[in-house]
């Protein structure tokens, strides 16, 4: 509420002392003035910036204009008055009610006791903010006697039922007539519910309409909390209907039709709830009934909110049983500060487990160890025992939260020990699951990818545990053919198909290996299953027309063309794609019998592959696919198939080979072979090509990933004059220059490429960023390899490197591997498996001279050189090995 | 709520067309356009639990800790909405204005 006073006084001023609630927070205030007493200052010396609003909340932007009064006071241009009214302007209410008592010491005047009057009622307001409710009570007291001014007027009856002191509100209700009509019933409204629950021996001063409307208030009271209520919906608005729109209690009828309303329909009762006033006299009913519609489980914050009384009701309308109260109580205590850590949670589920449904405490209590497991013991303490499945289970997941692999990995082996023996299914299969995951965290470490011997023990025995998952077969067996063990990958093939008969993906695995091995007719066989079973299946189609047009090339190049005109046939059956069906018209064309016939399929196939520069690549490739060892005519070929090498070609021409550079697999011998015979034709075309930025990318891209240094330069170079300084293009035009050699690039080259590379960094062009990085890196020479502290004891120098080179020699990578995670860690293992990269067989060598080397620096050899990993050696592909030997008996199997 | 057996209102040893009966229901009470939140919440529960190998890795695999939250959903799954005496209500009234 608030009240407006009027000043006047000769040494104050005229104007009107304002007293108001603003957001909780009161604030007095000179709102006008009419006598500007002296020049500087308006009313009662206040100077300017004191007369707008201040509020205890903005004490600190208060505190200027505090400091100008003082000053001013101190100075002498401001009286006592002055003083106290500034004091009081900036809600320094204490300063302001000893200023103006000693200024009603000397004379009582009017505006003064209005002042003292403002002042207690400010500072009474901060202590209610304060919940120091009996202190404002009392000070409010003092306010009426020392300033007399009504008890009533103001929030003092509003804070007798704060404090719970009902019986001293009743006892102000025969005073109430005496207050203005206005203040009568905003004082009547907030006596209205220490009205409501007061004994009737307290209500005798009570006026005969007023205690009419109380009876017609408890009636509907007792109605709508009648068991059934809702059920009877005509009754609780009769007796709703029983409270006037002219009766105190008016608000009690949409807060107890919103009661009865909240099991059956919490959409009305929210509406019925809207219609009640924020701050009216029944606001600790209405915030309650709010909290019991508040979704989910955030009632639960929302019971913070409410006292004891208000959680009751709210517990009784949720129908939370009395045993049960306790522990959601405590829930709602643990969750004041954000979540309850799950430590926190498990004791407050052993606490009051018995209160839980059945089983519910354990289920939950177990499903926090993983996160808790020093609660191993006070689980078994409170919930019974725990099955060894179960605990090795929990301990490896902990492990797992704590990354620590290894020690999960201990306990995953214990958990498979434990239902792999099961003669249940459900165990053995769980063991299975245990095993892949297992796997799977190996191989997620592999650079390449492949399993290591761990990965493919686990695996196997995963399947003797549950042979019905497909993946692991595929996987296996994906892992054989990539390692080049095609006897192997046979037999997984042979597994997966009595497993999976006539399933899809386990045949295009058996066309795969049957490719690898050279074994034509049969992946031709395999193929036709899987078409049989998805009869769109594109990869297949492809493995078995591209293998048809290998045996078409090899039969070319032993003048077979008959044969190689019936495997070109073949092939045509299976290709769709356009480069796939121009690689075949080619071929058609070599398979010519007669000169003319060939001349003109050539020049036909050319023109079908996109003209001149394109048709001659793919001609070209062709070619030497054909005869890769013995040299052939290029110029002549070209002639024959009527390609103008002379001619420059345009952008398009150039934006199709590159875009068929880029479907060329990656450093073909070939490709450099056709590229060679083209150069002369790009170069002339570097210079003038109006190729979009976008495209001339594509075409540096596709240059340097076949390793054509000379003509990326090129093209990179005419890049960068339309493009000055695009780090992309700076670093393509770099690499070409000096990825060969890079110790060779001068200091003005790096700084260039420093200068790019923040460049690429500041756009936001990571890839870039970090090709520029690494051809900086590679410039500037490789860092020493930090050896880690933690190689240096675990081994002794002399014997130790030679039993480690017999173990490699022997095979034995895996236990070397094994060894040295044991040793060194699981962290710096990773570490150095990353920085060391290729093969599992690489990285076992490079470890072996790392240890050596440790081993000799520990016996302080006075020689001693760090060792250097070596880069890994080119992985050589037994498959493609083993298919180049059956590449002369096609078709034997 | 991180158990999606209790999320889609379904005991542990449900089959996979229980849980998807469930599921459909759920996403039919809750569909993304009403409340996307508590939609991806089934999506996630149903793909969780929606098979027999699913069921087994989640028993085995899951680390995701309950809340005080799931604890007080799994304390009410029984509460029936309550009926509260006149004297609590008054009791509440007399805290004051």
């Amino acid at each position: 509420m608030g009240s407006l006073r009027r000043v006047a006084d000769p040494g104050i001023g005229i104007g009107l002392l304002k007293y108001t609630k603003q957001r909780g927070a009161p604030r007095v205030a000179f709102v006008t003035c009419r006598r500007h007493p002296h020049p500087a200052h308006d009313v009662s010396g206040i100077p300017p910036s004191v007369q707008r609003y201040p509020s205890m909340s903005s004490k600190k932007k208060a505190k200027p204009a505090r400091t100008a009064a003082v000053a001013a006071g101190q100075a002498g241009s401001l009286d006592p008055a002055g003083l106290a009214s500034a004091a009081l302007a900036a809600a320094r209410f204490k300063e302001a009610i000893e200023l103006f008592k000693d200024l009603l010491k000397r004379e009582r005047r009017p505006v003064w006791l209005e002042g003292l009057a403002s002042a207690y009622a400010g500072r009474a307001e901060q202590l209610a903010a304060k919940d120091m409710v009996k202190e404002a009570l009392a000070l409010w007291r003092t306010r009426a006697e020392a300033c007399q001014v009504p008890l009533l007027d103001g929030p003092y009856v509003g804070w007798l039922m704060r404090a719970g002191q009902i019986e001293q509100a009743l006892r102000l209700l025969p005073s109430l007539d005496k207050l203005p009509a206005a203040q009568r019933e905003q004082a009547a409204a907030q006596l209205a519910p220490a009205v409501l629950v007061a004994p009737d021996h307290l209500l005798a001063g009570l006026s005969p309409e007023s205690l009419a409307h109380r009876t017609a208030a408890r009636t509907a009271l007792a109605v709508c909390t009648q068991r059934g209520a809702q059920d009877d919906p005509a009754a609780v608005e009769a007796a709703l209907q029983g409270i006037s729109f002219r009766s105190p209690y008016r608000d009690l009828r949409p807060l107890l039709k919103g009661l009865t309303l909240l099991g059956t329909d919490p959409a009305a009762a929210a509406a019925s709830l809207a219609r009640v006033p924020e701050q009216g006299p029944f606001r600790v009913l209405l915030q309650a009934l709010r909290v019991c519609l508040m979704p989910g489980g955030e009632w639960l914050a929302g019971l913070r909110t409410l006292d004891d009384a208000g959680r009751t009701l709210v517990l009784d309308l949720k129908g939370c049983p009395s045993p049960q109260r306790a522990l959601v109580l405590d829930l709602m205590a643990r969750s004041a500060n954000g979540a309850p850590v799950p430590a926190e949670l498990f004791d407050l589920l052993q606490r009051h487990r018995r209160v839980l449904p059945d089983g519910a405490a354990r289920s939950l209590a177990l499903r926090l160890l993983p996160h808790t497991p020093q609660r191993l013991d006070a689980f078994r303490a409170g919930f019974g025992s725990l099955v060894a499945a179960d605990q090795e289970r929990v301990l490896a997941l902990a492990a797992e939260l704590k990354l620590r692999p290894d020690q999960a990995e201990g306990h995953w082996l214990r958990l498979v020990n434990l239902l792999g023996p099961s003669p249940s299914p459900a165990s053995r299969y769980r063991a299975a699951l245990v095993l892949r995951r297992l796997a799977d965290a190996h191989t997620h470490h592999s650079p390449d990818g492949m399993l290591c011997g761990h990965a493919l023990d686990w695996l196997q025995q995963s399947l003797k545990l549950d042979p019905a998952d497909r993946d692991t077969h595929l996987r296996l067996l994906r892992d054989a053919r990539r390692e080049g063990d095609l006897k192997q990958a046979r037999t997984r093939f042979d597994a997966a198909s009595r497993q999976f008969p006539g399933d899809a993906l386990v045949l295009q695995e058996g066309v795969e290996i049957a490719l690898a091995a050279g074994a034509y007719k049969k992946a031709a066989g395999l193929a036709k299953q899987v078409l049989q079973a998805d009869p769109i299946n594109p990869r297949v189609r492809t493995l078995v027309g591209q293998s048809h047009l290998a045996h078409a090339r090899k039969l070319i190049a032993g003048h077979k063309l008959q044969p190689a005109q019936r495997e070109l046939d073949e092939a045509a059956l299976w290709l769709r794609s356009a480069a796939d069906l121009g690689q075949l018209a080619l071929l058609r064309g070599f398979a010519a019998e007669t000169a003319e016939r060939g001349d003109s399929l050539l020049r036909q196939a050319v023109a079908d592959l996109g003209g001149s520069l394109v048709g001659a690549f793919h001609l070209l490739l062709e070619a030497k696919r054909v005869r890769p060892r013995s040299g052939f005519a290029p110029q002549e070929l070209l002639r024959r198939a009527g390609v103008d090498t002379k001619a420059t070609p345009d952008a398009a021409a150039v934006l199709v080979l590159a875009q068929a550079l880029h479907a060329t697999p990656q450093r073909e011998p070939a490709v450099t072979v056709a590229l060679g015979v083209l150069t002369a034709m790009l170069t002339r075309a570097a210079p003038r090509l109006q190729l979009s930025e976008a495209d001339h990318l594509l075409l540096c891209e596709a240059l340097h990933r076949h390793g054509q240094l000379e003509l990326t330069r090129r093209f990179a170079a005419a890049a960068l004059v339309r493009w000055p300084g695009r780090p992309v293009f700076v670093y393509l035009e770099a690499a070409a220059c000096f990825e060969a050699a890079p110790w060779t690039m001068p200091q003005a080259e790096e700084e260039r490429l420093d200068r790019a590379f923040e460049q690429a960094r500041d756009q936001g062009d990571q890839r870039t960023a970090s090709r520029l990085s690494k051809l900086l890196d590679a410039a500037s020479g490789p860092d020493d390899f930090d050896l880690p502290e933690s190689l240096l004891p675990a081994f002794d120098a002399g014997a130790i490197g030679g039993a480690l080179d017999d173990l490699l020699q022997s095979g034995y990578e895996d236990e070397i591997l094994d060894l040295a995670r044991r040793q060194i860690g699981k962290g710096v293992f990773e570490q150095l498996r990353r920085e060391v990269n290729g093969s599992k067989r690489q990285f076992a060598e490079a470890l072996v001279e790392l240890l050596k080397a440790a081993a000799v620096f520990e016996a302080g050899e006075p020689d001693f050189e760090p060792a250097k990993i070596q880069p890994p050696r080119r992985k050589v592909r037994k498959a493609a090995a083993v298919a180049n030997q059956n590449q002369t008996d096609l078709f034997d199997d | 709520m991180t158990d999606p057996y209790r999320l889609l209102g379904v005991p542990e040893t449900a089959d996979d067309e229980t849980i998807r009966a469930a599921y459909l229901a759920a996403i039919r009470a809750c569909p993304p356009e009403r409340d996307r939140v508590r939609f991806e919440q089934v999506r996630i529960a149903f793909e969780a639990i929606s098979t027999a190998p699913r069921r087994h890795a989640h028993a085995l695999f899951d680390t995701q800790a309950p809340t005080a939250q799931e604890v007080l959903e799994v304390l009410s799954a029984d509460w029936c909405p309550g009926h509260p005496g006149e004297a609590t209500l008054l009791r509440v009234l007399g805290r004051g204005a």
